[in-house]
């Protein structure tokens, strides 16, 4: 038996203990590393957890980005479409439309090419192209036509179709991707209330690219919007339309309404003339006629017998009538031709309305009428022909006396307006209807009333006025009401005192 | 002395009035100096009519012009998702520059091509200094860690490297190369600075780590067949829960969302890598190398965390000015970042613009892919392939 004297004669005390220590140092050494065993197997357990932790983020992170990038594919090409639609909306020309959208527009949507055609005179006709050159455009154009059935289905259907819509028709599929050249695409119809129906194509060569629902709605609101701008703008290419129709009929009417006023003043001036030498050719036998008259009446050629100096004495009378008449005529045709000649000078309006008051006196005395004279300080000096001005007053204020019954009053009135002067003759006389104080200031126009039909007159003199007033840049009007009496008011040239 | 240039930008359709309007603005700027080089950058539509030929005639046959498409030409006035950027330099007397190309990548070994494009670069110019070489690449050839160790192999191991990969329309059909007058694919051309002149860089992506840490067991350049021992396509499995058909459906997605990270010790950031396709047998195919051994972590990103990364991007370009202004900045940003950040890739463009001050003229090009050194020490400056990031040189003249 090994016992321990044994073994410490056997080995010696010292080697024993050494033998015992690296013994214990052995049992330790053997529970570290079992413990460091277990430290690692916690530590790749761990580890293995945290693999695992980082499939389930690598899972999630895919899903997320899968979403992520159909979001920014739906946002930047929402944002496309948002910019276009603007730009679109606000066009009104139908080739403009088109040319709208660009290639940047067309990349935010995802695609680099696009067609548009419109369906015009039974074919398609293409309306923009982006990505294509131009013997592919043709090329294309003439396939659309070939099978044009095909495509005014889809217009009539109103439907949209892709490489999305058509996964389960391989051969209609992979046809029209042929006739586009691309790998996938959008087809929408162009769909206007009225007018030129069409398609619009838009297509990406770029593989891999996956159509979405989301292509083909952000496409079909497209093409909705270019229907909706084609409407607009074949609206306003009406409206357009029918207001330049509406403006050449208006052009015509004035034109004919010109052509009838020259027409007027051609007559108008055919009839001055007329009356001008009518009046000339009056005049002289008229002179004769007076003369011989005035010769009778004196008893140089014999004295003649009461009745024929009578019959001769109204021959005389009416002649003088018929002098002024015609003398009246004749100036107003030298106003109408423009022939009169002013003579302006600086008059004073009180002293010219005395002189003619003076004349008109007894007159006035006859009918008993008062006589107001108010001309103001500021409106007194007038640049008129004080001979062309006196006839305008002794026509007005004649008229006054002739109209208002005994007992009346005339008032003269004058005061500044503006740099004019206007003069207000007023009566308390047996006042015009109204429908005729339009009609007064013109020719031979005589009011129709008892003192008119008792009192002869030979409707020149207002028109005379009239003509005297406007050849001196005035106007000339009438306020008035039956019974009441009448105003007459006019403007002269009012010259400025300093 | 100052770099003077000339920035112009169209989005005409018609090839021959882009051409005329880019370079009337561009010359506007620069005045009658003598240009030295033009940076020019279309869209695909562009460079099927052979863009730079209708440049290099109205511009002057002799000047050299490089550049390549772009599924967007980047510039002062915002994306311009059809268009054509130009950007002209007139350079001091102590700046030089020597610009080439290689063609037919595709029937000649990567790095052999790589080796081909230095040689024409330094031909007859092997004693001029050399302070930067910026090339442009076939957005569509592979083994890209070949063809760069091979221009590394004749420039220096260290030499800084700065390149994009052209792109098109994103359909993964066909890019192309401006050189000259000549308009090709499957090529290469680029430009080597030498002389007295800084240059700053800043390239980032902003795409952290997810998971477990795995191994590349299996993989052969740009193609991992297996991870810690299973098929490749297991970890997209795994983490997406999806079936191979559901994950080839949502390729372009998780190719963005999701790509592969390279764990590189001492580097701030991991290096990414694009999934282009899912093989039937399980592989991925990637837009970049992947060696076998590497630790790879499955990657996420935000736009938050995207846009960050360009704001630090774009700090570190311009410590390398000592925060002096650039003369100019070009951009090379990955189309994944133009997909990842949609409606938001302006704000890439406004946050760059903001640091670099308004008036700094800046082009850019969305890329398949960049080349940029790595900073950490132990890369000793060698040039590597990345995806997914923005990257951005800016250059001045020394004073």
């Amino acid at each position: 038996m090994l016992n321990v004297p044994t073994l410490i004669n056997l080995f010696g005390l010292g080697s024993l203990i050494l033998i015992a220590s690296l013994a214990t140092l052995l049992i330790l050494k053997i529970e570290q590393i079992k413990q460091l065993r277990n430290t690692i197997e916690k530590l790749k357990k761990s580890l293995d957890e945290m693999d695992e932790q980082a499939k389930l983020i690598i899972r999630t992170d895919m899903e997320l980005n899968k979403l992520q990038e159909e979001l920014d594919k739906k946002i930047t090409g929402l944002y496309a479409l948002q910019r276009l639609s603007q730009a679109i909306s606000t066009s009104l020309d139908e080739e403009q439309i088109f040319n709208l959208l660009t290639t940047s527009h067309l990349e935010d949507l995802g695609f680099e090419k696009t067609l548009g055609f419109l369906w015009k005179e039974n074919k398609f006709l293409p309306c923009i192209n982006i990505g294509y050159l131009k013997e592919e455009v043709e090329n294309i154009t003439s396939l659309i036509n070939l099978n044009k059935d095909f495509y005014r289905e889809l217009i009539n259907h109103k439907k949209t179709i892709s490489s999305l819509s058509l996964q389960k028709d391989t051969i209609l599929k992979n046809k029209l991707e042929n006739t586009f050249a691309v790998v996938s695409f959008v087809i929408s119809p162009i769909l206007p209330k009225e007018g030129n129906q069409g398609i619009l194509f838009v297509g990406t060569t770029t593989p891999d690219t996956l159509i979405t629902e989301g292509d083909e709605e952000l496409i079909t609101i497209l093409a909705n919007q270019i229907s909706q701008a084609l409407e607009n703008a074949r609206l306003f290419e009406q409206t357009w339309r029918a207001q330049q129709s509406l403006e050449k009929k208006v052009e015509e009417r004035t034109h004919a309404l010109t052509q009838a006023m020259e027409d007027l003043k051609k007559i108008s001036k055919r009839k001055t003339d007329f009356v001008s030498s009518v009046s000339h050719e009056l005049r002289t036998p008229l002179t004769s006629i007076k003369g011989y008259a005035s010769i009778l009446l004196t008893g140089k050629l014999g004295s003649l017998p009461v009745e024929a100096k009578e019959r001769i004495e109204k021959i005389n009378r009416h002649s003088d009538e018929l002098i002024y008449f015609i003398n009246d005529l004749l100036d107003i045709s030298r106003i109408e031709s423009g022939r009169i000649t002013l003579k302006q000078e600086v008059v004073d309006l009180k002293e010219l309305v005395n002189k003619v008051v003076d004349l008109l006196s007894a007159q006035l005395k006859d009918k008993q009428l008062e006589l107001k004279i108010d001309i103001l300080e500021e409106a007194k000096n007038v640049f008129v022909d004080p001979n062309q001005i006196e006839r305008v007053f002794i026509n007005l204020i004649g008229n006054a006396i002739k109209f208002t019954p005994s007992g009346g009053k005339i008032t003269i009135q004058a005061h500044k307006l503006d740099e004019m002067t206007q003069v207000d003759v007023m009566d308390t006389g047996c006042g015009i209807p109204e429908e005729a104080q339009e009609l007064i200031f013109e020719e031979f126009y005589r009011v129709d009333n008892p003192i008119n039909q008792e009192l002869k007159g030979s409707g020149l003199g207002l028109t005379l006025v009239k003509g005297i007033i406007e050849a001196h840049k005035g106007k000339i009007w009438v306020k008035s009401k039956l019974g009441k009496g009448s105003i007459f008011s006019f403007t002269l040239p009012l010259v400025k005192v300093e | 002395m100052m770099i003077n240039v000339g920035i112009g930008f169209s989005s005409q359709r018609d090839p021959r009035r882009a051409a005329g309007e880019i370079i009337q603005q561009a010359k506007a700027k620069i005045g009658e100096r003598k240009i030295n080089l033009a940076f020019l950058f279309g869209t695909i539509e562009f460079s099927h009519l052979g863009i730079n030929q209708i440049v290099s005639e109205l511009l002057g046959e002799e000047i050299n012009i490089i550049g390549c498409s772009s599924a967007a030409v980047i510039s002062n006035e915002g994306i311009l998702r059809n268009g054509l950027g130009i950007m002209l330099l007139s350079l001091p007397e102590d700046i030089h520059i020597h610009t080439a190309y290689v063609k037919e990548i595709g029937i000649k070994s990567t790095l052999q091509a790589g080796e081909e494009l230095a040689q024409n670069l330094l031909y007859q110019k092997e004693g001029m200094r050399r302070n930067l070489g910026l090339i442009f690449c076939d957005g569509l050839i592979q083994d890209e860690a070949n063809f760069i160790s091979g221009l590394q192999e004749r420039l220096g191991l260290s030499f800084p490297l700065v390149g994009g990969w052209a792109s098109d329309n994103l359909s993964f059909l066909k890019t192309f190369l401006y050189f000259k007058q000549i308009t090709f694919n499957n090529a290469a051309c680029g430009v080597i600075f030498g002389g007295r002149l800084n240059f700053g860089l800043g390239i980032k992506h902003g795409w952290k780590p997810l998971g477990k840490p795995r191994y590349v067991t299996r993989s052969f350049r740009n193609i991992i067949y297996e991870i810690d021992n299973l098929p490749a396509v297991q970890i997209y499995q795994d983490y997406l829960a999806s079936h191979i058909t559901q994950l080839k459906k949502d390729l372009r997605r998780i190719s963005v969302l999701y790509p592969i990270g390279i764990y590189l010790p001492g580097e701030d950031e991991y290096l990414l890598r694009n999934l282009i396709s899912i093989e039937e047998n399980g592989a991925l195919v990637l837009q970049g190398n992947i060696p076998q051994g590497s630790q790879i972590r499955l990657m996420i990103g935000t736009k938050e965390s995207a846009l960050e990364a360009t704001k630090v991007a774009v700090e570190e370009a311009k410590k390398g000015l000592s925060n002096q202004t650039a003369n100019f900045a070009l951009i090379f940003t990955s189309v994944s970042r133009y997909i990842f950040l949609g409606r938001y890739a302006v704000q890439e463009l406004e946050i760059i613009k903001k640091s670099l001050g308004k008036d700094t003229p800046l082009l850019g090009i969305y890329t398949y892919g960049e080349a940029a050194p790595l900073k950490a020490i132990g890369y000793h400056g060698k040039a590597y392939f990345h995806n997914q990031t923005i990257t951005i040189l800016v250059l001045r003249g020394m004073d």
